[in-house]
């Protein structure tokens, strides 16, 4: 998996996700997340486009990911999900505490 | 009257395999069985996957564990049987259920069931046996 990570403002990151979000990858995927955090950047956005496969140890990944994000004051959200990944989101009903946006440029404005 | 039916068989020692060879086999067989739907492959890697990383992390008690997945894919289901010489699984597959929504762990099986027809584990001589069973759609 390969994750590319914007700086889109002072507190702002689009991490831009490819390939599989799986066991293999998933504690990369916290590392990586967890760096950013710790940059200053609380407010995470997933861009899923470009992830053909995500299973339950990616879902747990993006749960911790939500809590680290969210004990830093901020929050994560998930952009762009493929259609493998949307259908373990439905199915997993994370939906309920991920929101899910069409695309990262409407995900990464209005954190309110 | 014989009909043609699939087999794809795969051999894993973890370490140093992982999930990318299950990944990795199902591309083939998806490139062998093009008349598997989109829905019905999305769901078997799900379920493949899961339980192929189920066996890589309880694993054999500190010893690497060998697995074999072999897959049939028949003109009206696919059935695959998974097979392996780790530690005995202490779960009821059937009564495996989604955890709180905070939860980091506990989906694996939960999502398998969701995805397949029948979902079963035996323990049968030294090794875990693990059938999961999808009518094609």
């Amino acid at each position: 998996m390969d994750i590319v990570v914007h700086e889109a403002t002072d507190d702002t990151a689009v991490l831009e996700c490819s390939g599989r979000l799986n066991m293999v990858s998933a504690g990369a995927f916290r590392e990586t997340v967890a760096k950013v955090v710790e940059g200053g950047r609380s407010r995470l956005v997933v861009e899923l486009s470009g992830v053909e496969f995500m299973d339950s140890s990616g879902l747990g990944a993006l749960v911790g990911c939500l809590k680290t994000a969210r004990q830093a004051g901020g929050d994560l959200r998930l952009a762009a999900p493929s259609e493998q990944v949307q259908m373990v989101l439905k199915l997993s009903n994370i939906d309920k505490i991920l929101r899910t946006y069409p695309d990262g440029d409407a995900a990464v404005t209005n954190w309110a | 009257m014989t009909v043609a039916t699939g087999e794809h068989v795969l051999d894993l020692a973890c370490p140093p395999d992982d999930v990318t060879a299950v990944h990795t086999f199902l591309s083939s067989v998806w490139a062998h069985e093009p008349e598997l739907s989109l829905e019905d492959r999305m769901a078997l890697e799900l379920a493949l996957v899961e339980l192929a990383s189920n066996v890589i992390e309880h694993g054999a008690g500190g010893r690497p564990v060998s697995c074999s997945l072999r897959m049939d894919v028949g003109p009206d289901e696919v059935t695959v049987s998974l097979s392996d010489d780790g530690v005995p699984v202490l779960v009821d597959p059937s009564a495996a259920h989604l955890p709180d929504a905070l939860a980091e762990g506990g989906r694996g099986l939960a999502l398998v069931q969701m995805v397949v027809d029948d979902l079963r584990y035996e323990r049968v001589d030294d090794r875990n046996r693990w059938v999961v069973r999808r009518g094609r759609r």
